[in-house]
């Protein structure tokens, strides 16, 4: 009951702004707006693991000495850097997935969600773009560090654990920042795909209440407020893994 | 950064968007400046025949909205100037002055008639029909409660799909999405406006021949009507009248058979009872 009071008394002081927020009062439109506030953050904290991880396995595989690794990343690396994010999950959604559905027999036995087709699309995406930047860093590392570690008898993976990534990801973190910051933003493809992101949300209602002004006030601050965090705890990092006389 | 800064910005921002929404409240100058200027401007969404389409040997754009169109122009003796609109553009187009009026698949509710005003005659009357795949075994409406339903985001099916008849709606960019995600699997029907689909499953009978439209009955017949910025009565009175005009005369019912709508009931009863006035 509180809530509910709540919600009309809102409306009523936006619609004296002129702003018509009406269809908070309502069951549907209200419910799946709310939801795709949720989706949003799911997405959000589901992806940028993905796109990390991913992003980290990628940049090994690029200054691998070993073609049959680095080759075929290389090519997926410029298909998916050079193409629009949209377009791949369309064709993912739409294509991909349609020939999953055909060899697993039928769309009633692909566990493939449009959830998931999202988190691969933009998630691979991101990663594409942290592995350019892990591999900028990866190089930057001085060949005398991993000659003395190859010295003191490191095999090539203990080099790259123990002191290529570590360095390499402290001078790739504001580009791996900026990858994230546009990673949240990408996550509002999804709506291509009805994946009920909080766009998609925003879509549905506004193309019945044409209300397109509130709700893009809502959406701005929305995705700011994300990006606001992302950037702080970015910046956060940075300085906990600052190593203090080594400039990074 | 203090409170009183804090509190200018918000004012600042309040007062701006009050200046915005003001603007759709002006004297009714449209009916004088469409004469004036000679033209009319139309908002039209071309999503497809038989309602709006670019000819792909002409490039023409064609359909029963634009014929509308252009039946309405010649009425008021004046030219047709058409813009073409999308369903998240077409309100702001109109009201922020690009568009004189919408002819864009918009059928009244009673939201819309909150924030716009309408032609109180409609040119048509249009409901939602299913697509489904002939094995599905899908009968009615019922039937699809727990299952995906694939719309487009433009369209207003979404809520009665979902609260009426509990189905989960996924709601793609446009019709064409809507019915490859159809094929694809990925829902079991695709809702659309009947005389759309209708004519698509004729037209490439070869590809779509393992679907059809089974439901007995149309969702949500509803009234399309021409919609205009609030307060403008005398252009909404003078498009009332002309599609008055083009009822009684049956040209609107010659454009619906010339567009190739296979519904026209409503527009033969308009016909009819019109044209006895």
């Amino acid at each position: 009951m509180q809530d509910m009071n709540l919600t009309s008394l809102f409306i009523e002081l936006m619609a004296r702004l002129g702003l018509n927020y009406e269809f908070l009062a309502t069951g549907y439109e209200a419910q799946i707006w709310r939801d795709g506030f949720l989706t949003t953050l799911y997405l959000v904290a589901v992806t940028i693991p993905v796109s990390l991880i991913v992003g980290l396995i990628f940049a090994a595989c690029l200054t691998s000495n070993r073609p049959w690794l680095s080759a075929p990343v290389r090519g997926f690396v410029e298909l998916t850097r050079n193409t629009p994010t949209l377009v791949q999950l369309m064709f993912s959604f739409l294509v991909l997935n349609t020939v999953v559905s055909n060899m697993v027999g039928g769309a009633q036995n692909n566990p493939l969600s449009p959830f998931f087709w999202v988190v691969a699309v933009v998630g691979l995406h991101v990663a594409a773009l942290h592995a350019e930047a892990i591999r900028g860093g990866i190089e930057a590392v001085p060949s005398s560090m991993i000659e003395a570690a190859r010295g003191m008898g490191f095999s090539p993976f203990e080099i790259m654990r123990y002191v290529q990534i570590p360095l390499a990801f402290r001078s790739s973190l504001p580009a791996i920042v900026n990858g994230l910051i546009s990673l949240v933003k990408s996550t509002t493809v999804g709506n291509a795909i009805a994946v009920s992101e909080i766009t998609y949300a925003s879509i549905m209602v506004w193309t019945q209440r044409d209300n397109v002004v509130e709700l893009m006030i809502v959406l701005l601050a929305f995705f700011s407020l994300i990006n606001f965090v992302v950037a702080r705890v970015g910046s956060w990092v940075e300085r906990r893994l600052a190593i203090p006389g080594y400039g990074l | 950064m203090s409170a009183k800064l804090t509190a200018k910005i918000v004012f600042g921002l309040a007062l701006s968007i009050t200046a915005l929404s003001g603007t759709q409240a002006s004297a009714d100058s449209t009916l004088e400046r469409i004469k004036g200027r000679g033209k009319l401007t139309v908002g039209l969404i071309l999503s497809g025949a038989p309602f709006g389409f670019i000819d792909p040997k002409t490039q023409e754009q064609k359909g029963y909205n634009v014929d509308i169109a252009k039946a309405l122009a010649a009425d008021l003796g004046v030219e047709l100037e058409s813009v073409t609109v999308t369903p998240p553009n077409r309100v702001q187009f109109l009201q922020q002055g690009k568009v004189d009026i919408l002819i864009a698949n918009m059928q009244y509710t009673e939201e819309r008639a909150k924030v716009l005003d309408y032609v109180p005659t409609p040119y048509d009357r249009a409901g939602g029909a299913a697509v489904v795949r002939k094995d599905s075994g899908l009968k009615d409406w019922a039937d699809l409660k727990g299952k995906p339903v694939c719309i487009s985001q433009g369209s207003n099916y979404a809520q009665p799909l979902a609260e009426e008849y509990g189905a989960i709606v996924k709601g793609l960019p446009s019709q064409p999405e809507s019915l490859l995600a159809l094929q694809g699997g990925n829902c079991v029907a695709a809702v659309h406006v009947g005389a759309t689909v209708g004519l698509l499953l004729q037209d490439r009978a070869d590809e779509w021949k393992d679907f059809a439209i089974p439901f007995p009955n149309e969702l949500i017949p509803s009234d399309s009507v021409i919609w205009l910025r609030k307060g403008e009565a005398d252009t909404q009175k003078a498009l009332d009248e002309s599609v008055k005009k083009l009822h009684a005369s049956g040209k609107l019912l010659e454009l619906a058979k010339a567009n190739r709508l296979l519904n026209t009931k409503y527009l033969e009863e308009e016909n009819k009872k019109l044209s006895a006035k």
